[in-house]
């Protein structure tokens, strides 16, 4: 490796400007002030405890959970079906179905969010936590489709048809051979998925009808500053829960690539 | 080399055809093969003979014609009830699973007692020279040794029928040629039908009792290995098959079983009609295996027929020596070889040398 | 499970039918949708016939409607720019100079603020760039005069953003980095030329496709990015998703709001089928 200190130490104020927002979000809500500024007041524990005591919060960040589990297994069951189906199998029209399947990730979120709530209104259908399952898992299915072809890719076709060889049947070869070998993948898109619906906030906005959710919540709050202290320590909190869950994902993904005998490459999608 | 004929039928091929879209992947295949035969499918890479392999363990279905294993036709029937077994080119072993656990996985719906499957299971680990291994993790294992729980898991369930997907290109030099004598010892001990598919002509000769060499989708030549090398049936299986010299002919005449030809460098040859296999409609050329042509030393007398030459080319090999040598003052290039032995010296180019033939040795494609 | 073309076309249509008619019920005909109200009489809180190009021709005839579109795309055409040109180093360093062994770490630290929650990210800067916030306190701390950032709506927005999707356009760069023969570059160096005309001539070109994509990962959610405007800059300055918006549920206005959306799907189409286009230029136009 040749050294490069330029590019070196401009990558690291990279970082720096990535991170830099983030780390402000512990200094903060340690802070011993209601006013955000710098020169520091003080440590104290008080804003943890202050969210902790906030019962709108709590609620919200119980339909929030209850959303992100929902959405991250509604995602994965209907991204195995479909990477299954995309990476196994030659079928008319497959090009176009996958193409729409992929298609909120290249579409804003606006424009997904606001094509749904346009037909829930005119078909009627009242705005609950359950539209917001529905839109987000619009937006999560792209991504565990991503995450589970390539679990399924890297899954040798000659295994599959030896147990079929060996006297298995179509579906008992998938439990056996094909769902335990692919198991760090879909744990992978569970937890992506879960992430995402998590933080996501149009579709939890728009599609939620003023139900409180952890992300719209938040975003209501920074309004007031007297609460932005305790969104901080709040966003302390999440961001930790990121980190392990997303460091959690990784090691799966990695563990499932490599049980299948194949060459970690990479890092998310 | 044991003879065929009079065993029993396994597998029968009658007219098929198999397409991909619209490419032609197997054209009429027809032949049968015998119960504890070793046979195997030789040809070049996109030849049809996995395909072919494929649709005898039914992970290929037909387009049309029929396959029949032991008298029953395999049409419907799934590639989990046939009664075949795989030896994968990958080996395809489970890597979630141990050895044990691997060689036993086609006993699951066994109703045998546990200490009996277990009791199987080692045996067949035996059998396969990787006794005390079962415990052992499968990613754990090196390549001869994934072939050898390929193998043991594929046995034990007693097929009628073991196919071999190139069992042998993964594995280095010394250990393909090791588990080539290996596969032949396992093969007479169970008795059971082998096929092999390969694409090294060598590895067919050494393993096989019969060899369908396939071009382009077709059976070119189903035969024993001797038959296969003495008697090509065309120049290309020829060609393909070790290496032969092949010299411009014409046909003089024919009558009865003979066949007189001129061949250029060698004059006229009066040939059995046994060594003109089947009319091709190609330029008619002679075709000569190098180990047939003997350098004449000294005054030695050549047995049959000799010619002149020069040599244009030396090849030495330690225990051998090949030669191109221009035959009988023509452009004719003709390569040979000849076993280095105490006092026969290895010639120069440019040396005129006189060379020995037999007329026997001789195919004519035409 | 011996399989005829047709019987594995069945058994793969079964298996993705689940997703399949998912994605149809919940997106396609809910685009549909809003493309045939787009072309419908809209009143507030009703759709009616006769079908028109009267929302089109709204968008068109008010000033205020375009300016809002041509805005957006200018910030997002900025954003993205910046994101890229920024991230470019980062990624070639990532390829070209850090162990094989520890470019996933490098990566994965790269990746990590993207996976944190948007919203809060988006809010933080709203604490920082604010009237007394973060920065203006830290540069009264050394003694400077405090930029007020807050009050050049745009300007913050456009922060903001390129910090938002900075880590989506490192990754598909560093691909295609990755994708560049190494022999290429010391062929190059060995016909004589310098590193940065090696540079120029050979790698930019080569990870162009990657440069392409990571312009449209970054584009597409910035042209549609609802928080920020809404947020950073305080309403002030909406961008189309606001407009759409206010014109769909403020207004109720269905058919002018559907206009809205239509035209700025398209325009994001254009301008990606444009970086797609583009693109083929430096593959030599086999895809």
């Amino acid at each position: 490796m040749k050294k490069a200190p330029g590019l070196r130490s401009y990558t690291l104020f990279y970082l720096l400007f990535l991170y830099g927002p983030i780390l402000l979000l512990p200094i903060f809500a340690f802070n011993d002030s209601r006013v955000v500024a710098f020169p520091l007041q003080g440590f104290t524990t008080g804003w943890f405890a202050e969210m902790a005591a906030d019962q709108n919060l709590r609620n919200a960040a119980k339909n929030s959970l209850i959303i992100a589990l929902s959405v991250a297994t509604i995602s994965t069951v209907l991204g195995i079906f479909a990477a299954r189906a995309s990476v196994r199998y030659r079928f008319p029209g497959k090009g176009p179905l996958m193409s729409m399947i992929m298609l909120p990730l290249v579409l804003p979120e606006m424009i997904v969010a606001m094509a749904l709530l346009v037909v829930l209104l005119s078909i009627g259908i009242p705005l609950s936590l359950f539209t917001v399952i529905l839109g987000q898992t619009l937006i999560c299915t792209p991504f565990a489709v991503a995450i589970l072809t390539s679990a399924f890719q890297s899954l040798d076709r000659s295994l599959e048809e030896a147990a079929l060889d060996l006297g298995e049947t179509p579906w008992s070869t998938f439990r056996l051979i094909i769902l335990p070998l692919v198991m760090p993948g879909i744990l992978a898109s569970f937890l992506i998925c879960f992430t995402i619906s998590f933080d996501e906030f149009i579709i939890a906005n728009f599609l939620g009808s003023g139900q409180p959710i952890l992300s719209v919540y938040i975003f209501g709050q920074f309004r007031f500053p007297a609460k932005v202290p305790s969104m901080l320590a709040l966003g302390t909190l999440l961001v930790l829960l990121s980190i392990i869950l997303l460091g959690f994902a990784e090691y799966m993904r990695r563990r499932g690539i490599a049980k299948a005998g194949g060459k970690v490459s990479g890092g998310f999608l | 080399m044991t003879a065929t004929d009079d065993r029993p039928t396994m597998i029968e091929f009658k007219d098929v055809h198999k397409y991909y879209g619209d490419y032609h992947a197997l054209r009429g295949i027809n032949g049968t093969i015998k119960a504890g035969e070793f046979f195997s499918l030789l040809g070049p890479s996109g030849c049809g003979k996995t395909t072919l392999l494929r649709t005898i363990a039914g992970f290929e279905d037909i387009s049309s014609g029929v396959i029949m294993i032991d008298g029953k036709d395999m049409a419907d029937v799934a590639a989990n009830v046939r009664p075949t077994n795989m030896v994968f080119q990958s080996y395809a072993i489970f890597p979630h699973m141990s050895v044990e656990e691997n060689v036993g996985f086609g006993l699951r719906k066994d109703p045998r007692s546990k200490e009996d499957k277990a009791r199987a299971v080692a045996e067949a680990l035996e059998q396969v020279g990787l006794k005390g291994f079962g415990k052992r993790a499968a990613h754990a294992l090196s390549g001869g040794q994934r072939q050898r729980v390929a193998l043991a898991r594929a046995l034990i369930l007693k097929p009628k029928v073991l196919l071999l997907d190139e069992p042998l290109s993964a594995l280095d030099k010394k250990m393909r040629e090791h588990m080539q004598v290996e596969l032949i010892k396992l093969q007479r001990q169970v008795g059971i039908t082998f096929i092999l598919v390969t694409h090294d002509q060598e590895e067919a000769l050494v393993m096989s009792d019969r060899i369908a060499v396939m071009f382009e989708g077709e059976i070119a030549q189903l035969a024993d290995p001797e038959t296969l090398y003495r008697r090509p049936a065309t120049r290309k299986v020829a060609d393909f098959i070790g290496t032969m010299n092949f010299i411009p002919a014409s046909i003089l005449s024919e009558a009865g079983d003979k066949v007189e030809v001129e061949a250029k460098g060698l004059g006229r040859v009066a040939l059995d009609i046994a060594q003109a296999p089947e009319k091709t409609g190609e330029t008619p050329v002679v075709g000569l295996r190098p180990e047939t042509l003997t350098l004449l030393y000294d005054d030695q007398k050549a047995p049959e027929r000799e010619t002149d030459g020069v040599i244009d080319e030396v090849i030495y090999f330690g225990d051998m020596t090949y030669y191109d040598v221009y035959l009988g003052g023509t452009d004719v290039e003709v390569r040979l070889s000849m076993r280095n032995v105490p006092g026969r010296p290895v010639l120069d180019v440019g040396d005129r040398v006189r060379v020995a033939w037999s007329p026997s040795a001789l195919v004519l494609f035409r | 499970m011996a399989q005829t073309p047709r019987s594995e076309a069945r058994t793969g249509l079964k298996l993705i039918s689940p997703t399949a008619i998912y994605v149809i019920l919940l997106l396609a005909v809910p685009l549909a949708t809003v493309l045939v109200y787009s072309v419908m009489t809209g009143g507030r809180g009703i759709v009616s016939f006769p079908l028109t190009f009267e929302n089109y021709a709204e968008l068109w005839s008010k000033s205020v409607y375009g300016y809002i579109m041509l805005k957006s795309l200018l910030v997002a055409l900025v954003v993205t720019a910046a994101t890229v040109i920024l991230a470019y180093p980062v990624a070639y360093f990532v390829s070209f100079h850090v162990k094989p062994e520890r470019k996933s770490l490098w990566l994965f630290l790269i990746t990590i603020p993207f996976w944190t929650s948007y919203i809060i990210r988006v809010s933080l800067w709203f604490v920082i760039l604010g009237f007394g916030g973060v920065l203006d306190s830290t540069l009264a701390v050394v003694g400077l005069q405090p930029l007020n950032l807050a009050s050049y709506s745009i300007l913050s927005i456009i922060i903001v953003l390129a910090h938002a999707y900075a880590p989506f356009a490192v990754l598909p760069i560093f691909v295609s980095l990755e994708k560049v023969d190494r022999s290429l570059l010391e062929a190059g160096q060995d016909l004589g030329e310098s590193r940065w005309v090696t540079f120029l001539r050979v790698t930019l070109p080569l990870s162009m496709p990657g440069v392409i994509a990571a312009a449209l990962i970054v584009f597409i959610p910035t042209v549609g990015d609802y928080v920020t405007p809404e947020l950073v800059g305080d309403g002030k300055e909406p961008m189309i998703a606001n407009l759409i918006e206010t014109q769909l549920l403020k207004l109720q206005n269905f058919p002018q709001g559907s206009a809205f959306a239509v035209a700025s799907m398209l325009m994001v189409g254009i301008v990606s089928v444009a970086f797609v286009l583009w693109n083929r230029r430096f593959i030599g136009g086999s895809k």
